[in-house]
């Protein structure tokens, strides 16, 4: 008489039966259907592999972890390039990118303690673990995306074409043909001018010492239009009225912040960060402060 | 027979294809990466100051048709004179086994190119000192060894390369392996140097010195006054082991006008060594300026504006030539590097890494050519 159990056995021996006949390698013979399964199960292990170690390794991250439990933010900073990251009469860090800091801790509900870097040596604070992320001005360098990671950009210091209130035929630079242009003798935007004089010779291109020299020659009408980076445009600003950019950057230089390649989840807190106060109106409002506007 | 004949021609060809591609493929898997450069024909230097010069970095420069790029657009400045790295670790990488390749190609194109090469050595390899050491650090008991790669150095390059330097400022501990510097150490290792130098060829010249500008006070622990450095390798007994005084004449944030004062560093401090080698019987030695110039980093604090910068280079090489009569080259740093450094080292460049000149090599240029 055939019990529940000695029915079970024999389905599992059939079953092992199907099963080592299936995969029988004695004589082995690559059936293609075998070798389908074979590769698709293959393909799925590693799949399933990769997804599992990925997200291992995604939720792992010592330095948001660390700054969690200390509640203390090592920022890296060079204090030297006024209105972002200056020193005040006390030795104090203060500026645009001190105030972005300390928003972004507030956020956090951590404390933020100042790491002063020399500005070539920021990066490598990173990796040598002397801070936790890097806000001092600091534009994108694509060739080192695979070192550290960037935020999303927070200020954009690039090249503009600034032109007087009022001028409403200029707004790009091919129409600046048969005008006159002013620039900083040797800067970016000289090297911009050049290029465009070469496809457009008869723009006059106009040096001067500095970009607020520049700029006080559009100003005064003696240039049509000039090539100024966007710190300079808004110094002048402050102190002027009647110019203002066209166009987007002609050479874009983002400002942002960099944080280790291994901390993804401090990463993403200062992008939800960043997008929250770019959004309350807080980098708007720092840009009065620091810039006046 | 006919049949057989015609199936063994069938097979002669199928086969005769097989190895046409295989030699096709073959000669693919070998032939060097890249087109093929020529050296080209010599070429003459136009130039209003022939003492115009530049220290280019080709050291890590892999492709040859950008080292031939990179001379062409020195000579198309007009400047006469380079000064380049040649690395002692590169070139000897087991003792007493040389290898000149990558050396070789940079000679025979600033050749062609009109240039007159000063070679600067040093990069210890790693058999030549101690593991967990720097590559400036050079024990003095191998000390021998860098004489015996001087030698050959410049008997390869006899004809070739008539300028040697004797390692790079001795008077930072970085470039001292770290340690203390040490002008009396430095002294022996240029009275090796300049014995093996002269044994390879009698006519080359022994640049020695190339200090560091610094007014590191006494006892620092991170280098020593080029002037303080200076007077005692004087006093060691360096005097008959150089030809030439190496100098680096940085400006930092003063223009090539501004007066020497032993208490700043400026492009003119060059003079305050010319009097240190006159008050030591070298009077009659010329200086090159194998390093200096001005740099435009936008925040980097001993940096000048783009336009102060082409005022001031341009007027550095017009100083040397027309006042300081014991100055042969002024050779500033640095042409071009092979790939950005994305630091304030960028802002001393004439050339971006994919060979777009800046406003300042147009300058330079314009002034050679007397424009």
């Amino acid at each position: 008489m055939e019990t529940e159990e000695s029915r079970g056995l024999k389905e599992l021996s059939g079953l092992m039966g199907r099963f080592s006949r299936f995969w029988s390698i004695r004589p082995f013979r690559w059936s293609r259907k075998r070798a389908l399964v074979t590769t698709a199960l293959a393909l799925l292990l590693v799949v399933v592999g990769v997804l599992l170690w990925r997200s291992a390794h995604r939720s792992e991250d010592r330095v948001w972890e660390r700054i969690q439990r200390s509640g203390v933010w090592r920022v890296g900073m060079d204090p030297s390039f006024p209105p972002f990251e200056s020193l005040d009469e006390n030795g104090r860090p203060v500026g645009y990118d001190v105030d972005l800091a300390q928003a972004i801790a507030t956020c956090w509900g951590v404390e933020v303690s100042f790491e002063g870097i020399g500005f070539d040596g920021l990066l490598a604070a990173l990796w040598a673990d002397k801070a936790d992320s890097v806000i001092s001005a600091l534009p994108v360098d694509p060739r080192l995306a695979r070192d550290v990671a960037y935020s999303v950009p927070y200020f954009e210091a690039g090249l503009l074409l600034v032109v007087a209130e009022g001028t409403t035929d200029i707004a790009a630079p091919d129409d600046l043909a048969g005008r006159r242009l002013a620039v900083e003798w040797g800067s970016e935007g000289d090297v911009q001018g050049r290029e465009l004089r070469r496809r457009l010779p008869d723009v006059s291109l106009l040096p001067f010492p500095h970009p607020q020299d520049a700029l006080t020659a559009v100003v005064a009408g003696e240039a049509d239009g000039a090539l100024v980076d966007a710190i300079s445009l808004r110094q002048f600003r402050q102190q002027h009225v009647g110019v203002h950019a066209v166009g987007a950057p002609l050479v874009s230089v983002p400002y942002v912040v960099a944080v280790p390649r291994h901390a993804p989840r401090l990463l993403e807190a200062v992008n939800d960060a960043l997008v929250d106060l770019r959004e309350e109106g807080a980098l708007q409002r720092l840009e009065e402060t620091w810039f006046g506007q | 027979m006919t049949k057989w004949k015609q199936l063994l021609r069938r097979r002669g060809r199928r086969w005769a294809k097989r190895l046409a591609l295989f030699a096709v493929l073959f000669g693919l898997l070998i032939a060097p990466y890249g087109p093929v450069v020529l050296v080209g024909p010599p070429q003459i230097v136009q130039t209003r100051n022939p003492g115009i010069g530049v220290h280019t970095r080709l050291t890590d420069e892999v492709e040859e048709r950008k080292i031939k790029r990179t001379l062409e657009m020195v000579r198309e400045m007009g400047a006469s004179w380079i000064v380049e790295y040649f690395p002692w670790g590169y070139s000897e990488r087991k003792p007493g086994r040389f290898n000149w390749d990558h050396a070789d190609m940079v000679v025979d194109h600033a050749l062609a190119q009109g240039l007159t090469v000063i070679a600067r050595l040093g990069f210890v390899p790693q058999w030549a000192r101690p593991k967990e050491t720097f590559d400036t650090f050079l024990p003095a008991e191998n000390f021998e060894c860098f004489g015996d790669y001087v030698y050959a150095f410049v008997e390869h390059f006899r004809g070739r390369v008539a300028h040697i330097i004797i390692w790079n400022e001795p008077n930072l501990s970085l470039e001292w392996g770290y340690r203390p510097v040490d002008p009396e150490g430095y002294v022996e290792l240029l009275k090796i140097a300049y014995d093996q130098a002269k044994a390879a060829n009698p006519d080359v010249q022994v640049l020695g010195g190339a200090l560091a500008p610094t007014l590191a006070p006494s006892g620092s622990e991170w280098g020593m006054d080029d002037l303080v450095f200076l007077q005692r390798m004087y006093d060691a007994g360096a005097a008959p082991y150089f030809d030439v005084l190496a100098v680096h004449a940085y400006g930092w944030k003063f223009p090539p006008d501004a007066p020497a004062e032993s208490d700043a560093v400026n492009f003119a401090r060059t003079e305050l060594l010319r009097e240190i080698m006159v008050r030591n019987g070298d009077g009659h030695k010329p200086i090159i300026i194998t390093e200096g110039g001005w740099n435009d980093h936008p925040r980097w604090t001993k940096a000048v504006r783009p336009g102060q910068r082409m005022t001031y280079t341009v007027r550095a090489y017009e100083k040397a030539q027309q006042e300081w009569d014991w100055c042969q080259a002024v050779c500033l740093w640095a042409f071009r590097y092979p790939w950005p450094a994305q630091t304030h080292q960028d802002y001393f460049t004439f050339v971006s890494a994919d060979f777009v000149p800046k406003p300042i090599y147009l300058e330079v240029q314009r002034y050679a050519r007397g424009e």
